[in-house]
């Protein structure tokens, strides 16, 4: 049964066994408990893909506290949600969220240094990907994002 | 097995009802029911199963509880933050029911202690919140040849069936063969 609470609808899905279900099914490949982790891991099928030296396209939040006191110009893009920023950002930042971040391309110049951050640092270094691909190489995603940063370096910032 | 009269008086809006009645409680009394997790399903499931008289409840979660949980984990309470879920969500169905037992594991589930688990109960109701857990426990209520009550949600929809092959119907795996990439998973 499917619920959704914003339509208040519920639905009623008949599910089939599947006769070449790897576990019930008539030749079953899965006779014992596996490997859980290994078999969730799957990896993304699109430029997500790229491989890049994430190593290098990464800074630390205590670095970021430093350049923005220095006064250097660069562009610091938050790529939340609006929800998620309405909760807290770092004063400057531009938002340009991640699930529509092709709209936002255009408005970034490959000349400047543009820094990403997010909530933990995964969706900041997947749009660091992103522009990469597109030919920006000034790039740097902030390792641990803004949960990082409320907890280091501004701690007067909620944490969600 | 029997009802003593302090439970006839607690469940008598149960007795009264001919789809449940003396013999319909009677088996709720004998049910062994194992919930994975102690979050936001475990919860009202724990609270509600506690409440109807499930004869003996187990209850998986290695999980402390966290003020970000108390908005929907209705068995845990300020004064429990910090606490292991387990002995929290324990304490708010005894106080709601004592004749019942609720046997607490505080630890995580995994490939090693899950088919020992399992075979201690006669269900088992997955309210985990992550792939790895809906595998191991789909295979492993297979294995041990227990019906699987099944809930999900993701914001504002929810997801609920039973899965239960050996009666002929699907498991998880007929319905999702394999996760999503580990990058789409929302936390």
């Amino acid at each position: 049964m499917l619920f959704d609470s914003l339509k208040m609808t519920f639905r009623d899905v008949k599910i089939q066994k599947d006769p070449d279900c790897e576990l019930c099914g008539e030749h079953p490949t899965v006779t014992e408990l596996i490997d859980y982790e290994a078999f969730c891991d799957i990896p993304m099928p699109s430029y997500e893909k790229e491989d890049i030296d994430e190593a290098a396209f990464s800074m630390d939040v205590q670095e970021l506290e430093e350049i923005l006191k220095s006064g250097k110009e660069v562009v610091l893009v938050d790529v939340r949600d609006p929800n998620e920023w309405d909760i807290c950002h770092i004063d400057g930042a531009k938002l340009m969220p991640v699930g529509e971040f092709d709209k936002y391309i255009p408005e970034l110049n490959p000349e400047d240094e543009i820094l990403l951050y997010c909530y933990k640092g995964v969706r900041s270094m997947n749009a660091l990907k992103k522009l990469h691909a597109e030919g920006f190489t000034k790039l740097k995603s902030v390792t641990g994002g803004i949960d990082r940063w409320a907890e280091i370096v501004d701690t007067s910032m909620p944490r969600y | 097995m029997k009802l003593t009269n302090e439970e006839i008086n607690r469940y008598a809006r149960h007795l009264t009802l001919p789809e449940v009645g003396m013999a319909g409680q009677l088996k709720f009394k004998a049910a062994k029911i194992l919930l994975i997790g102690a979050g936001g399903l475990g919860s009202p499931l724990g609270m509600y199963l506690g409440a109807a008289g499930i004869g003996k409840l187990g209850i998986v979660d290695f999980d402390v509880v966290d003020s970000s949980n108390l908005q929907r984990q209705i068995a845990h309470r300020v004064a429990d933050v910090g606490r292991p879920k387990v002995e929290s969500i324990k304490a708010t169905i005894l106080a709601g029911n004592p004749e019942i037992e609720v046997e607490i594991h505080d630890t995580r589930l995994s490939r090693d202690n899950v088919l020992e688990l399992f075979n201690g109960y006669d269900l088992v109701v997955d309210g985990s919140d992550n792939f790895e857990t809906r595998y191991l426990v789909n295979d492993a209520a297979f294995f041990t040849k227990k019906p699987l009550v099944y809930g999900s949600i993701f914001k504002f929809q929810g997801q609920i069936t039973v899965f239960n092959p050996h009666e002929g119907g699907p498991c998880y795996r007929c319905l999702y063969a394999s996760p999503p990439p580990a990058a789409l998973v929302p936390s």
